[in-house]
């Protein structure tokens, strides 16, 4: 533990000198509301961020998980559309949600599997994978979006509630939260963990240990899809309706916020504190940037210099300490 | 044929070289040299230095003492460049042409010929034709066909032709026919000649003895670091060669564990797979049976078989007289085999991780059931392999990568400690170690197998295979071609049957 905040010890520096300069520059950026504001703005973010991080942990990477999320919202929302509008049906909510989770395992599984059983890179699998998902979501609704209805209350309320009456969290924010305990854990706390470290450090050294390296592998693309359903529904009932062009690009940022926070590309490194301050640092250019009325072309080079800083520091840093 | 060339200058002198690594010297004061014209093999086990001194003439090591002479004249050679202006290349065992890339561009690969900044290719097939031509290699015409569709014969005459395409005079080969065809030896052995005749000296290394003396002009030998002698081929005497190579009058200082051996452990019945071709051995419980064989002989294959990593085709493996089945290394560590592989950067260790990290990987069952992890099990498991292997760290989170060579390997067979195993298999147990740690390794093995363990020790250290099992099987070319109680077979005897040749 001692260890681990020693590592991100810096990138909380970072983060907390971002926040005193916006804090600065844009009026009322540092308010509760403001903040959970920006909170809310990067749990999609950052709940894919910790899928993508265990598949770089152990040497891969998974770039279908922007397509991935497009599908499993618009799956979802085309079953919960056959309720019409009547009053929503608890039922037919529950059997969409596991549909797309099961959407979304799928293609986790079909990920996992051709990493594991193929000597295909991960990197062509999911770029592969991503275009299949995409033009899966195209098949729905003839392409075009399909609203939510007002009535589904609960699907709504997901991206979009707020909880703890004063404090009003929203939502996504809670479930972020959780998933980053419940991925954190397994990361840093179970045997699964441990074999995820040892494959993206040395995958032969893994084998010789007696490692299921396939079955590691798979459950490592499943429960990052997963993670990105999850994603998906927040996403969709934000957007107050599952369109099929949603996602673009999310793997990237997602990409972005994992690489930021600490993890190699190597295998092998990195943390779920790491990610999670990652996607924060990514969440804060964002908002800050947008609020300090910066133009959104130049809002973009300077988080590409801040992730290119970011690195090489980091790797910087790694070299000199070995 | 020696006498095509009359008055043979000598090419290439090296006079006391010596080499220390951490102290133990690899080299020690070797005097060589190599004349025009002339095929010098370097023969000796592994081990011997033979290696050490191509890499001090590649440029890749530099020496602590004695020096070099080229033409009679003093040279430095402080670094691969320097080794290629002096005209020394060395071909080494793992061919780096590259596979995606034309004969003729590898040639020129790094110097290709050009005009104001364009490639001109036309001249490059060209020049490589004519440099086949006037090399005589035949083979690797016509220069334009992509390398990775040659085998891997005509791909080392390539590397010749490459290494001979800017006007080198010493060629070193490394065990070149280590992966060839006896056709392609053939053809190479042609090549070589011709290259004899031109005036190139070649240094020639292998441990073939067979092929040396049909080739070679001179030998010389090493072994541990100091060159032994050297003999015109014509005079070679090979009781002699090979009692220079192996003999030492050292006594055997590892002191062996009683042999007490009980009920049979682990009993292949011809096992085969694409590298194992039919082996059948038993090992007891508080037996060491020594696997010997020369690199190349397909053991860590048979290692791999047995612990599940390659699959078998074929044959059957008991454990306690029980057939078992085992198609992953979990399988083997569930029946109690366990494997100590020989490269332990590649296949061994998590060099980024701790050494605590690396200890208690192969448990994380045994402390961490599902959710939260067990510290003081975790503790306990590294402490015991700490303390039952000895090894020296003063803080078992310090990062792998930062200890000893001797240490890392005690730490990749303590690590097997916590519950242990029926069936120990150690792949070239002491690669890489030290001498100290060496005797250290060897102590605290014989305490495993008066405890009770069966081992089987992989070596290509004759001395230390026969010194330290009770039993030894003799392999080669994937199977066992016999075994013997180690007492009753001098290396000498070994050596010879190892290599083909009745001695």
């Amino acid at each position: 533990m001692v260890k681990a905040m020693k590592e991100i010890a810096p990138l909380l520096l970072a983060t907390g000198i971002l926040l005193a300069f916006f804090g600065w520059y844009v009026p009322n950026f540092l308010t509760l509301e403001n903040m959970l504001d920006l909170m809310q703005q990067v749990s999609v973010n950052a709940i894919m961020a910790f899928g993508i991080t265990l598949t770089i942990l152990i040497g891969g990477i998974d770039l279908s998980v922007g397509a991935v999320m497009a599908l499993v919202g618009t799956a979802t929302v085309y079953i919960l559309s056959f309720g019409g509008s009547e009053s929503q049906n608890f039922f037919l909510l529950v059997f969409a949600l596991c549909v797309g989770l099961g959407v979304a395992a799928l293609f986790g599984a079909f990920n996992g599997v051709c990493a594991a059983k193929t000597k295909m890179p991960p990197f062509i699998i999911t770029l592969a994978t991503m275009l299949i998902a995409r033009g899966a979501a195209y098949c729905f609704n003839q392409a075009r979006p399909i609203p939510v209805s007002d009535n589904q209350t609960f699907f709504l309320a997901l991206g979009n509630g707020r909880l703890f009456g004063f404090l009003q969290v929203p939502v996504p924010v809670i479930v972020m939260l959780l998933l980053f305990a419940l991925t954190a854990l397994i990361l840093h706390r179970t045997s699964f963990g441990q074999h995820c470290y040892a494959i993206g450090g040395n995958r032969e050294a893994a084998r010789f240990t007696g490692i299921p390296l396939a079955r590691r592998e798979i459950s490592v693309y499943i429960l990052c899809s997963l993670l990105t359903g999850v994603a998906g529904f927040i996403h969709t009932s934000q957007l107050y309706s599952a369109e099929p062009d949603s996602g673009n690009g999310f793997e990237l940022n997602a990409i972005a916020a994992a690489v930021v926070g600490g993890t190699s590309f190597t295998g092998g490194i990195g943390t779920m504190y790491g990610t999670l301050i990652g996607a924060i640092v990514i969440g804060i250019l964002d908002k800050g940037l947008n609020q300090a009325g910066v133009h959104f072309s130049i809002q973009r080079i300077v988080k590409g210099l801040v992730v290119l800083a970011a690195v090489y520091l980091d790797v910087r840093r790694r070299s000199r300490s070995s | 044929m020696l006498s095509s060339i009359p008055q043979q200058h000598t090419l290439l002198r090296l006079e006391g070289v010596t080499k220390r690594f951490g102290g133990v010297p690899a080299l020690d004061s070797v005097d060589f040299n190599l004349r025009e014209g002339e095929i010098h093999a370097l023969l000796g086990e592994n081990g011997a230095g033979k290696s050490t001194l191509i890499k001090i003439l590649a440029g890749i090591y530099s020496l602590d003492c004695g020096c070099v002479l080229l033409h009679e004249k003093t040279i430095h050679i402080h670094g691969i460049s320097d080794a290629d202006r002096y005209g020394i290349r060395v071909i080494h065992q793992e061919l780096s042409l590259a596979p995606n890339l034309s004969i003729a561009e590898n040639i020129y690969l790094g110097r290709e010929p050009h005009r104001w900044g364009w490639l001109n290719r036309k001249k490059m097939m060209e020049d490589a034709d004519a440099l086949a031509v006037r090399l005589e290699l035949n083979e690797i015409r016509p220069v334009d066909r992509i390398v990775s569709e040659l085998s891997v014969g005509r791909r080392q005459l390539v590397e010749i032709a490459r290494a001979l395409s800017c006007e080198s005079k010493i060629l070193i080969l490394d065990e070149p026919t280590s992966s060839l065809s006896d056709v392609e030896t053939e053809a190479l052995f042609a090549a070589l000649r011709n290259l004899r005749a031109q005036g190139v000296g070649i240094i020639y290394i292998s441990h073939r003895l067979e092929e040396i003396i049909r080739l070679a002009d001179r030998i010389t030998v090493l072994r541990d670091g100091q060159a032994i002698g050297t003999q015109p081929v014509s005079q070679v005497d090979r009781r002699e060669l090979v009692r220079w190579m192996v003999g030492r009058d050292i006594v055997d200082h590892f002191h062996r564990s009683e042999y007490d051996p009980g009920a049979v452990a682990l009993e292949a019945r011809d096992v085969r797979n694409k590298w194992v071709n039919g082996v059948s051995f038993e090992v007891r419980y508080g037996e060491i049976l020594g696997l010997a064989g020369l690199v190349g002989a397909g053991r860590s294959e048979l290692a791999r078989a047995l612990f599940g990593i390659d699959a078998i085709d074929e044959g059957e493996i008991r454990i306690d007289g029980t057939p078992v089945c085992i198609n992953h290394p979990w399988d083997a560590l569930g029946v109690g085999i366990a494997l100590v592989p020989e490269d332990r950067r590649k296949d061994g260790l998590v060099m980024i991780q701790s050494l605590a990290f690396n200890l208690a990987l192969p448990w994380t069952r045994e402390w961490n059931p599902p959710f939260f992890p067990d510290r003081r099990k975790r503790e306990s498991i590294i402490q015991k392999a700490i303390d039952n292997f000895q090894i020296k760290t003063a803080d078992p989170e310090q990062c792998i990568d930062r200890l000893s060579g001797g240490n890392q390997q005690k730490a990749l067979v303590g690590r097997w400690m916590e519950k242990r195993p029926k069936v120990l298999i150690l792949d070239e147990p002491t690669r890489g170690v030290d001498v100290g740690a060496r005797e250290e390794m060897f102590r605290l093995i014989n305490q495993l197998v008066e405890d009770g363990m069966a081992i089987v020790m992989i070596s290509s250290d004759l001395e230390e295979v026969l010194n330290c099992s009770h039993r030894i099987a003799l392999y080669r070319d994937g199977r066992i071609i016999g075994t013997a109680p180690s007492d009753s077979l001098t290396p000498e005897e070994a050596m010879a049957r190892l290599a083909g040749i009745s001695a």
